[in-house]
C-alpha cells in the first residue's frame, strides 16, 4: 500500500469515528438536559458550554451569554468552522476518494450517502428542530461505515491501517468526553443535594458513550464517579473503553509490524507499552488525580499517531 | 406524432429529415425496439420522472460527480444519463467491432513505421510535413521500441450514423481516451431503476472490460520480468476523470499512484509503500505526454516523475499509452486512414472516414474557403470538440473571422461535409418528456501483444441541446446505455 494512500486511509477512520462522537455528545447533553435532577444541569448555558468544551473550545468567561442556534450551527454544519461535523465528514470523504481503488464499493458508497445527506442537510431546519434527527441519523450512518469496514473489506493492512485510525480517534474522543462531564460534575457539585462522586453528570457521561445500560448491567449499582470512570477507562470488554482501545490498537499494529520483538523505536514498541500502563492500572490511582490520567492518555494517544506517522507515511 | 397510446412517446416530434435510430421513415418502431418501446410504454410520465430521479441519485451515490465552481462554493454535479437505451443489432456491431480492431492495429503500424524506418513517407503514401509539422510527434521516440511492440494499448474510437444509415468514424483517440468507466456505470444505475427492462434483451455485459485490460497490460510487460506490477496513474483527485482512473485501477485490483508516489533509480521506477520501495513494471498512464517527465518534457510538470522516460527508453518499465501516439490521432492523420489502412494491412478499410478536405492544399483551401457554409471546420490537434466550428451555424460576421483564421495557418484546419448525426428519443427535464437528440458512439478497442478486445457496448453519447450536434460532455453532454445484443 502507498504511503500516502495510507495515511489518507488512517485519517478516514478517524474523522468517521469523530463525528459520531461530536454527534452523539450533542445530542445526548441537550435531551438529557432537559429534565436534568437540578438547575445547574438543566441550564442551557452550561450545556453549551460543555459542548464547546467536548470539541477543545472551552468557553473561559463565565459571563459570556451564548446564543444557543449559533453553538449548535457552528459544531454540526458550519463549513467554516474545521472541527465541525460537515467538514469531519468531508474530510473522510475526501480521503476515501483519493483511496477509492482500495476499499469496496459498498463502503464508498456509504460514505459518500453519508456526505450527500449531510451536505443537503437544512441548517435552519436543524438548529430549530432537527437537531436528534440530524445526530441520531450521524451516529447511525457512522456505525453502518463500521460495518462496513468490519465487512466488505479484506482484514489486511488497509484494514489495519483503517482500525488504527478508528481505534486511536476513539480513544482520544471518549478522553475529551470524559474530560468534559469530569469538568461539568466538577462545576455542578454546589448544587442542592449533589456531590461530585454522585453528580448526576456521570450517568450523562455513560450515555455520551452509549455504555449506560451496559454499564448498569456491570456493576448493578447507580453510577458513581469511581465505577464510571472504571467502566470508561479500564474495563477491557467495554467497547467504548480506553483498554478495549488499546487493545485493538496493539491487535492492528501487529497486521503491520510482524517482528515479535518490536525494535525499540518502533509504533508496535510504543503501544505495547502504554497498553502495559494501562491493564496493570487500578481505579484507586486513577481516583486519586483525575485530570493528569486525563492529560497523560491524550499525551500518550498523540504519542503513538505521530510514531505512525514517522515510521509509515512519511517519506 | 406517433404511438397515442404510449404515453410517454405521446408528444415526440420526429423529424423526417433525420436518422432516427428507433422510428422508420414512416414512423414505426423498428423491429429491435418495439419490445423496449411498449415497455417504457407501460409507465406514465409521473413514473419517469420518478425513475429518473432515482437513477440521478444512484450516480451521486456511487460518487460519479465533477464539479462546477461558481462565487460562493463548489457544487457537484452528475452527468447527465438517459434512461431509454440504445440498441446495437449483432449485425451492426460485427462491422463496428472489426473495423475499430482493423484501425487500431493500422494505427500501431504507422506508429511504429514513423518512429522508425518512416516508409509509408518515403514511399509517398502520406507527406513528410504531416508528422513534422504535428504538435503531438516526439523526437525523443525515434527508434525507442516500446516493450511487445504496442503503441496504442488503448483507444477509442468515435463513430456515427450518418443519414444513410451507414457508420463513419469521426475520430481516433489514442492518448488517453476517457469515458470507459461511464458505460459501465450507465448500466448499473440503468439495472437499479429499472431492471425488468433487461429480461426481454439478450444484452452483452460491459463489466469485463477491467480484466481484458489488464490481461492486456500483462502481455506488454518490460523483458524479464515474471509477474509485472501495474499501476495506474492518475493527475490526482481534481481532475474531472478521477472517478474513471480509480475505477480503473480497483476493478483491475492494482495500485492507483500519483507521481509524488513514484521515484527512479538506476533506470527503475518503483513507488513508495508503507514497507519501502516497491518496484513497478507496467504504467497505465492518464497524465499526457508533456507532463510525464520534467526531466524529459515540460520541466514545470508535478504531476510526473523526474527519469521515468530514461527508464522507458531503457526498456525497464512499459507506458500505455506509449509517448508520442498523439501524432496519430490528429484530425490531419485521420484523413489518410484508408490509405493507412491499405498500406499496412493490405485490406479495404471496415469502417467508412469522412471526406475530409486539407486546407494546407491550395486547391482544396480554395473550396474550403468558398463552401464554409456547408462545412464543418476542426483544428486538425485539439480534444474534446474545442475550437469547432459548423459552417451552417455561422453568421456571415463569423464566417470571415473563420476564414481569416484558416488563413493565418491552414495547415493547423481541415473541413468535412456536415455530417448528421443520427438522433434518439432522449428525456428531456424541462419538457418532461421524450426529443430527438443527436448521438455518437465512442468504442474502446485496447490492443496487446497478440491479443486484441473492443468492449462489446460503448458510450453513446447525447447532445442535450436540440439540434445540437458536438456530443462532449465538456460542452454539455449527456450519455446513454449502450447495448449489444447477443446473436
Amino acid at each position: 500500500m502507498l504511503a500516502r494512500v495510507a495515511n489518507n486511509l488512517f485519517w478516514m477512520g478517524r474523522y468517521i469515528e469523530r463525528s459520531e462522537h461530536i454527534a452523539r455528545y450533542l445530542r445526548v447533553n441537550y435531551f438529557s438536559s432537559l429534565d436534568a435532577p437540578n438547575q445547574l444541569s438543566q441550564s442551557r448555558q452550561f450545556v453549551l458550554r460543555s459542548m464547546l468544551t467536548m470539541i477543545g473550545e472551552t468557553v473561559e468567561d463565565e459571563s459570556l451569554i451564548l446564543n444557543e442556534e449559533d453553538v449548535l450551527y457552528k459544531i454540526g454544519l458550519d463549513p467554516n468552522y474545521t472541527s465541525s461535523i460537515i467538514n469531519n465528514v468531508r474530510s473522510s470523504r475526501e480521503n476515501a476518494n483519493s483511496a477509492r481503488d482500495l476499499i469496496s464499493t459498498e463502503l464508498y458508497e456509504s460514505i459518500n450517502k453519508f456526505y450527500h445527506f449531510i451536505s443537503n442537510y437544512d441548517a435552519k431546519v436543524y438548529s430549530k428542530n432537527g437537531l436528534h434527527d440530524f445526530t441520531l441519523n450521524v451516529t447511525e450512518m457512522s456505525a453502518i461505515l463500521r460495518g462496513k469496514v468490519r465487512s466488505t473489506l479484506m482484514h489486511d493492512e488497509i484494514y489495519a491501517i483503517i482500525m488504527m485510525g478508528a481505534n486511536i480517534e476513539r480513544a482520544t474522543q471518549i478522553i475529551r468526553i470524559i474530560n468534559a462531564k469530569h469538568n461539568d460534575a466538577l462545576k455542578a457539585q454546589g448544587s442542592y443535594g449533589d456531590k461530585f462522586k454522585n453528580s448526576f453528570e456521570w450517568t450523562t457521561l455513560l450515555k455520551c458513550t452509549e455504555s449506560y445500560d451496559m454499564m448498569r448491567r456491570f456493576y448493578k449499582k447507580t453510577p458513581n464517579s469511581i465505577s464510571t470512570l472504571e467502566f470508561l477507562i479500564l474495563n477491557p470488554d467495554c467497547p467504548r473503553s480506553i483498554m478495549n482501545s488499546l487493545n485493538q490498537v496493539c491487535k492492528h499494529i501487529k497486521i503491520l509490524d510482524s517482528n515479535k520483538k518490536p525494535s525499540r523505536n518502533s509504533t508496535a514498541f510504543l503501544v505495547g507499552k502504554i497498553r502495559a500502563e494501562y491493564e496493570f492500572k487500578c481505579i484507586v490511582q486513577i481516583e486519586n488525580d483525575i485530570q493528569s490520567v486525563i492529560d497523560n492518555t491524550l499525551s500518550s494517544l498523540y504519542q503513538i499517531s505521530q510514531k505512525m506517522e514517522e515510521e509509515f507515511f512519511s517519506y | 406524432m406517433v404511438n397515442l397510446e404510449n404515453q410517454i412517446f405521446s408528444s415526440y416530434q420526429r423529424n423526417p429529415v433525420l436518422f432516427d435510430e428507433i422510428f422508420d421513415e414512416r414512423g414505426q418502431v423498428k423491429e429491435v425496439y418495439s419490445k423496449l418501446f411498449n415497455l417504457y410504454g407501460e409507465h406514465s410520465i409521473n413514473d419517469y420522472v420518478n425513475l429518473n430521479e432515482k437513477a440521478k441519485s444512484s450516480f451521486f451515490n456511487q460518487g460519479i460527480t465533477f464539479q462546477v465552481y461558481d462565487k460562493k462554493k463548489t457544487q457537484e454535479k452528475i452527468f447527465p444519463f438517459d434512461l431509454f437505451p440504445r440498441i446495437i443489432p449483432p449485425e451492426e456491431w460485427k462491422i463496428i467491432e472489426s473495423g475499430a480492431i482493423q484501425r487500431s492495429r493500422a494505427l500501431n503500424l504507422f506508429l511504429w513505421d514513423i518512429y522508425h524506418d518512416k516508409k509509408i513517407i518515403k514511399q509517398g503514401i502520406v507527406p513528410m510535413e504531416l508528422i513534422s509539422s504535428s504538435a503531438n510527434y516526439l523526437d525523443q521516440m525515434n527508434n525507442v521500441d516500446p516493450p511487445g511492440g504496442i503503441y496504442n494499448h488503448i483507444s477509442g474510437t468515435d463513430v456515427i450514423k450518418h443519414t444513410d444509415g451507414q457508420y463513419y468514424v469521426l475520430e481516433d483517440n489514442i492518448r488517453c481516451p476517457s469515458g470507459v468507466s461511464y458505460v459501465i456505470c450507465n448500466r448499473t444505475a440503468l439495472k437499479r431503476a429499472l431492471f425488468g427492462v433487461f429480461n426481454h434483451y439478450k444484452t452483452y455485459s460491459v463489466t469485463n472490460y477491467a480484466e481484458n485490460l489488464l490481461d492486456l497490460l500483462e502481455t506488454v510487460k518490460p523483458k524479464g520480468v515474471d509477474v509485472p506490477n501495474v499501476v495506474v496513474i492518475t493527475p490526482g483527485m481534481f481532475n474531472s476523470a478521477f472517478y474513471e482512473h480509480s475505477y480503473l485501477a480497483k476493478t483491475m485490483g492494482v495500485e492507483l499512484v500519483e507521481g509524488r508516489d513514484l521515484f527512479v533509480e538506476n533506470d527503475f521506477v518503483y513507488m513508495k509503500t508503507i514497507q519501502g520501495p516497491q518496484k513497478v513494471d507496467v504504467i497505465y498512464r492518464r497524465i499526457d505526454d508533456a507532463f510525464i517527465d520534467p526531466l524529459e518534457f515540460r520541466p514545470d510538470s508535478s504531476l510526473g516523475v523526474p527519469g521515468l522516460f530514461a527508464a522507458y527508453k531503457k526498456g525497464n518499465v512499459t507506458l500505455a499509452n506509449a509517448p508520442g501516439t498523439g501524432v496519430a490521432d490528429d484530425k490531419a492523420v485521420y484523413t489518410y486512414m484508408p490509405e493507412i489502412i491499405r498500406y499496412y494491412l493490405n485490406e479495404e478499410p471496415i469502417l467508412n472516414n469522412v471526406h475530409t478536405y486539407h486546407c494546407s492544399r491550395p486547391k482544396e483551401l480554395k473550396y474550403v474557403l468558398n463552401n464554409i457554409e456547408n462545412l464543418v471546420i476542426k483544428p486538425v490537434d485539439e480534444a474534446g470538440g474545442y475550437g469547432i466550428s459548423i459552417g451552417n451555424r455561422l453568421s456571415k460576421k463569423e464566417i470571415e473571422v473563420v476564414k481569416a483564421q484558416i488563413l493565418l495557418s491552414p495547415r493547423k484546419y481541415v473541413a468535412q461535409p456536415i455530417m448528421s448525426l443520427s438522433v434518439h428519443p432522449t428525456y428531456i427535464d424541462k419538457s418532461e418528456s421524450f426529443e430527438q437528440r443527436h448521438v455518437d458512439l465512442r468504442t474502446f478497442t485496447v490492443l496487446g501483444k497478440d491479443k486484441e478486445f473492443v468492449l462489446k457496448g460503448g458510450l453513446t453519447r447525447v447532445a442535450l441541446k436540440r439540434g445540437n450536434l458536438i456530443v462532449n460532455s465538456s460542452q454539455g453532454g449527456g450519455s446513454k446505455d449502450t447495448w449489444v445484443l447477443k446473436t
